[in-house]
C-alpha cells in the first residue's frame, strides 16, 4: 500500500515537472529546425555581400550604414508607415464600429451581416490582390465605371499608376479584407464585458457615449491591444497584396515612383532578384526592430504590463 | 485527436505514394507560354533522333522562374538542365566570379559552329559577361509599330508617310481626343517605352562594359522629347495598362490608335484580340531623324545550360535544335511569330506568308527586313534597378510637366535623371564582385 502511494507520488511529480517539456518539445524542434538556424544564419548573413550562397565577402555594418542611406528604403519605411497607420486608424475604428452594431440584441439578421463582413477574409490576399487589380483597372474597372455613370467622367482613370492613388487603393483594398476579421475579436471582446456594468452607468445616468468611453473601452482593451499590435505586425509585413495589385506586366514592380514599395518587398527585390542576400538579411533584421519596437510601445502605452504588475 | 487522425491518414498515404521522381534525360524550363507549346511540339523529334532520350519541357511563370533558378542554384537541387531566362533578368546570374556563374560557357561551342558569326551580334550582347556568352539568344525582337488599320483610314493617316517621329506626332496631335482617343501607347509611369526609344536611338542603360550610361544626353534628350507626348495639354499617348483585359479592350475601342510591337506580341495580339482581325496593320517605327534606324528593340530570352545538367553535350544538341533547326523554326515561326537570330532562316518561306489578321501583310519578312539594324542592348546584374530607377523619372517628369509645363523642365529632367543614376551607381560601388 505504502509502496503504491510513493509510486503514484513519483510519477505525479514526474508529471508535473516534464509534462510542460513533453508538450514543449514538438514547439522547440520546429523551431530549432526551420526557424533558429535560418535566424541566426540570416543575422550572419546580414554582415556580407553574398553572391550566391558560394561567394560571400564580410563587410561588418556596411549593410546597415548603406540601408540608413538608401532612399529607397526610406520610402518602403514611408510607404509602409503610412499603410499602419491607415490600417490602425480607419480599418479598427471601423472594425470596431461593426462590431458595435452588429451587437446589438434586437438588429435584425445581424448573423448574416456579421458572415458577410468576415467572407472577404475567407478568399485570402491573393483573390483580393487580384479582384481589386480589376476593380481599378481603366476602361472596364468598376470604380471607373461607377464614377462614369455618376459624373459622365472618361473611364480611363488608371488608378494604380497614379502614384498619389496607389496608396489609398491598396488601403481601400485592405480594409475590405480585414475589418470583417477584426471586427470578430472585437465582437468576441464586447460579449465577454459584464451587462450589469451597463447597468450601474445607466442607473448612474450615463449617456451612450460614457458608457461606451468609461465601460466598453476599458472591457475590451486587452483584446484591443492584441489587435493593435497584431495589426500592426501585419501591416509592416504587407508584400502579397501590394505585389499583386501592382503587377502591371513588369515584375516586382513597386508602383509609379515607387508608391507601392514596403519593406517586404524591398527585402524580396534584393534577396531573390538581384541576389543580394546579406542586403536582403539586414533589411530582414531592421523590420524585425522596427516591429518589435513598435509592439513594445504599444503595449506599454496601454498600460498593460502596469496592470500584470 | 481528429487532426492526428487526419495527420496520419495523410502521412501514410503520401508514404506509399511517393511523387515520381522525374525520370527525364532533359528538363527545360520555360516561361512562356508560346515558347512552352512549341517546344512540346518539337520535341518527340529530338527524341525520335536520340532513341532513349527523354525532354520534358515545364512552363515555370515568370515571376517565379528567377527566384525559383537562383534558389535551386544556390541548395543545388531540382536545377533544370536548360533553362530560358528573361531578358531583364538575366545579368542577375552573371553576378559575381565567372567561374561561380550557374550556367555553362558556350562561347567555345559558339565559335567551333560557326553560330557565332551566322546569328545577330547584337542578340549575344545581353547575355555575355566578361567576354563570355552564357546564353544562346532566342530571338532578335525587332520592333514595328501596329496599328488600326481601319481608323488610320478612317482619320485620313497616311502610315507610309510617317517616316519620322515628328510626322507621327504631328498626325498624333490631330486625331487625339483626350480621354477617348489616343495616337499611341505609350507609359507614363515606367521606362517601358521610353527604353525602346533609347535603344533606338542608340543608348540604354549600360555599355558594352557595364558602365552606366542611363543619365547620358541621350536619354536627357529622350526625355524631353517624351514626356511632352504623354503629359501636359498637347499629349497623344495614353497607357491602359498592361493587363491583357485594359489592353484588349482599348485597341478594340479605339482608345489607342497604335503600340509598340515586336515580333512576339503580334502574336499575343491576334490570340488576345482576334476580333481585330483585318483591321491590324504593321509599319516600322518612325525614325527620330529622315533616314534613321526605323525599328529597336524590346525583350528577349536567352537559353542557358546549367552546370548542374550531367549531359551537357547532349543539352547543346537540344538547344541546337529547338533553336537553329530550320524546320523546327518554321514551326515555332508559325505557333509564335518570333524570328530567329540566325540570319539564314530569314528565308524560310513561311516568313513570306501574308496574314489575314494583319491586313494580308507578310509580317515575317517585315520583321526579318528590320532585323539587321535591331540595336544592341546591354544588361547588368543592375538591369532591374536601373529601369525601376528610370521608371521613377519618368514618372516624376510627367507629373511635374503636368503641373508646370516647359518652365523649368530641363533643369529638373536632368536632377531627377542624376538622382536616379546616382542611385545605381551607390548600388554598383557596393558591389566588391
Amino acid at each position: 500500500m505504502t509502496v503504491r502511494v510513493v509510486n503514484s507520488n513519483r510519477y505525479h511529480h514526474w508529471q508535473t515537472r516534464y509534462a510542460p517539456y513533453v508538450f514543449l518539445a514538438p514547439f522547440a524542434l520546429i523551431f530549432l529546425t526551420f526557424w533558429l538556424d535560418p535566424l541566426i544564419k540570416s543575422f550572419v548573413l546580414a554582415f556580407s555581400i553574398t553572391c550566391g550562397p558560394n561567394v560571400r565577402v564580410f563587410v561588418g555594418l556596411n549593410n546597415f550604414r548603406f540601408l540608413l542611406t538608401d532612399p529607397d528604403f526610406h520610402k518602403a519605411v514611408w510607404n509602409t508607415s503610412v499603410f499602419a497607420m491607415a490600417s490602425l486608424f480607419v480599418q479598427l475604428s471601423l472594425s470596431l464600429a461593426l462590431a458595435l452594431l452588429l451587437n446589438r440584441r434586437f438588429l435584425k439578421g445581424r448573423n448574416l451581416f456579421r458572415l458577410a463582413f468576415f467572407t472577404p477574409n475567407l478568399v485570402g490576399m491573393v483573390f483580393v490582390g487580384l479582384l481589386f487589380s480589376m476593380v481599378f483597372a481603366p476602361l472596364f474597372g468598376l470604380v471607373n465605371q461607377v464614377l462614369h455613370a455618376l459624373t459622365n467622367q472618361p473611364t480611363d482613370t488608371n488608378w494604380l499608376f497614379n502614384p498619389k492613388l496607389v496608396m489609398p487603393a491598396l488601403v481601400l483594398a485592405a480594409l475590405w479584407l480585414y475589418v470583417g476579421f477584426n471586427m470578430i475579436y472585437f465582437l468576441a471582446a464586447l460579449q465577454a464585458v459584464d451587462r450589469e456594468l451597463y447597468d450601474a452607468a445607466q442607473v448612474d445616468g450615463a449617456n451612450m457615449f460614457q458608457q461606451f468611453l468609461h465601460v466598453t473601452l476599458p472591457g475590451i482593451r486587452p483584446v484591443a491591444v492584441v489587435i493593435v499590435v497584431l495589426s500592426t505586425i501585419g501591416s509592416f509585413q504587407l508584400f502579397e497584396l501590394a505585389y499583386l495589385m501592382l503587377n502591371n506586366g513588369t515584375r516586382n514592380w513597386p508602383g509609379p515612383d515607387n508608391s507601392g514599395l514596403t519593406i517586404v518587398m524591398y527585402l524580396y527585390q534584393n534577396g531573390f532578384v538581384t541576389g543580394d542576400l546579406g542586403y536582403a538579411s539586414a533589411v530582414g533584421w531592421t523590420l524585425a526592430l522596427i516591429v518589435m519596437a513598435l509592439s513594445l510601445l504599444q503595449i506599454w502605452l496601454s498600460g498593460t504590463w502596469k496592470r500584470e504588475a | 485527436m481528429v487532426i492526428v487522425v487526419l495527420m496520419l491518414v495523410s502521412g501514410s498515404w503520401l508514404l506509399f505514394h511517393p511523387i515520381p521522381q522525374n525520370t527525364a534525360t532533359l528538363r527545360l524550363w520555360t516561361f512562356a507560354t508560346v515558347h512552352c507549346d512549341a517546344y512540346k511540339q518539337a520535341v518527340p523529334g529530338f527524341e525520335a533522333q536520340h532513341p532513349g532520350v527523354t525532354v520534358d519541357v515545364e512552363l515555370v511563370h515568370g515571376d517565379a522562374i528567377t527566384s525559383r533558378l537562383q534558389s535551386a542554384f544556390w541548395a543545388s537541387l531540382d536545377v533544370p538542365d536548360l533553362v530560358e531566362v528573361e531578358i531583364s533578368q538575366a545579368g542577375a546570374f552573371f553576378r559575381g566570379p565567372v567561374a561561380d556563374v550557374g550556367f555553362v560557357d558556350l562561347t567555345d561551342w559558339l565559335k567551333q559552329s560557326g553560330y557565332l558569326d551566322r546569328i545577330v551580334k547584337s542578340r549575344f550582347s545581353p547575355y555575355t559577361s566578361r567576354g563570355r556568352v552564357f546564353g544562346l539568344p532566342h530571338d532578335v525582337h525587332p520592333v514595328m509599330l501596329a496599328y488600326r488599320r481601319d481608323l488610320f483610314e478612317r482619320l485620313g493617316i497616311d502610315a507610309d508617310k510617317l517616316q519620322t517621329w515628328d510626322d507621327f506626332v504631328h498626325e498624333g496631335r490631330r486625331v487625339t481626343k483626350r480621354g477617348h482617343r489616343y495616337m499611341i501607347q505609350f507609359s507614363d509611369v515606367t521606362s517601358q517605352n521610353l527604353e525602346m526609344l533609347l535603344f533606338q536611338r542608340g543608348g540604354g542603360y549600360f555599355d558594352a562594359n557595364g558602365d552606366l550610361l542611363m543619365d547620358n544626353e541621350i536619354t536627357v534628350e529622350t526625355i524631353k522629347w517624351y514626356i511632352p507626348l504623354v503629359a501636359g495639354s498637347h499629349l497623344i499617348a495614353s497607357d491602359p495598362g498592361a493587363s491583357d483585359q485594359a489592353f484588349t479592350r482599348a485597341v478594340e475601342d479605339g482608345y489607342i490608335l497604335s503600340f509598340i510591337c515586336p515580333d512576339w506580341r503580334s502574336r499575343l495580339i491576334e490570340r488576345n484580340v482576334p476580333q481585330m482581325a483585318g483591321k491590324m496593320a504593321l509599319m516600322p517605327l518612325p525614325a527620330f531623324t529622315r533616314g534613321g534606324r526605323r525599328t529597336s528593340t524590346w525583350g528577349g530570352t536567352m537559353l542557358g545550360i546549367t552546370k548542374h545538367c550531367r549531359n551537357k553535350e547532349l543539352a547543346w544538341q537540344l538547344a541546337q535544335y529547338l533553336y537553329f533547326d530550320r524546320q523546327q523554326l518554321a514551326a515555332r515561326y508559325r505557333e509564335t511569330n518570333i524570328l530567329s537570330p540566325l540570319k539564314p532562316a530569314w528565308d524560310l518561306p513561311v516568313l513570306r506568308e501574308p496574314r489575314p489578321y494583319w491586313s494580308d501583310q507578310p509580317i515575317g519578312k517585315l520583321y526579318a527586313e528590320l532585323a539587321e539594324q535591331v540595336p544592341p542592348q546591354y544588361v547588368s546584374p543592375f538591369t532591374s534597378l536601373a529601369k525601376e530607377k528610370l521608371g521613377q523619372v519618368v514618372s516624376a517628369c510627367a507629373s511635374y510637366y503636368s503641373s508646370h509645363g516647359e518652365e523649368g523642365f530641363e533643369a529638373f529632367v536632368r536632377v531627377r535623371l542624376k538622382q536616379a543614376a546616382d542611385d545605381v551607381r551607390r548600388q554598383m560601388e557596393r558591389n566588391p564582385f
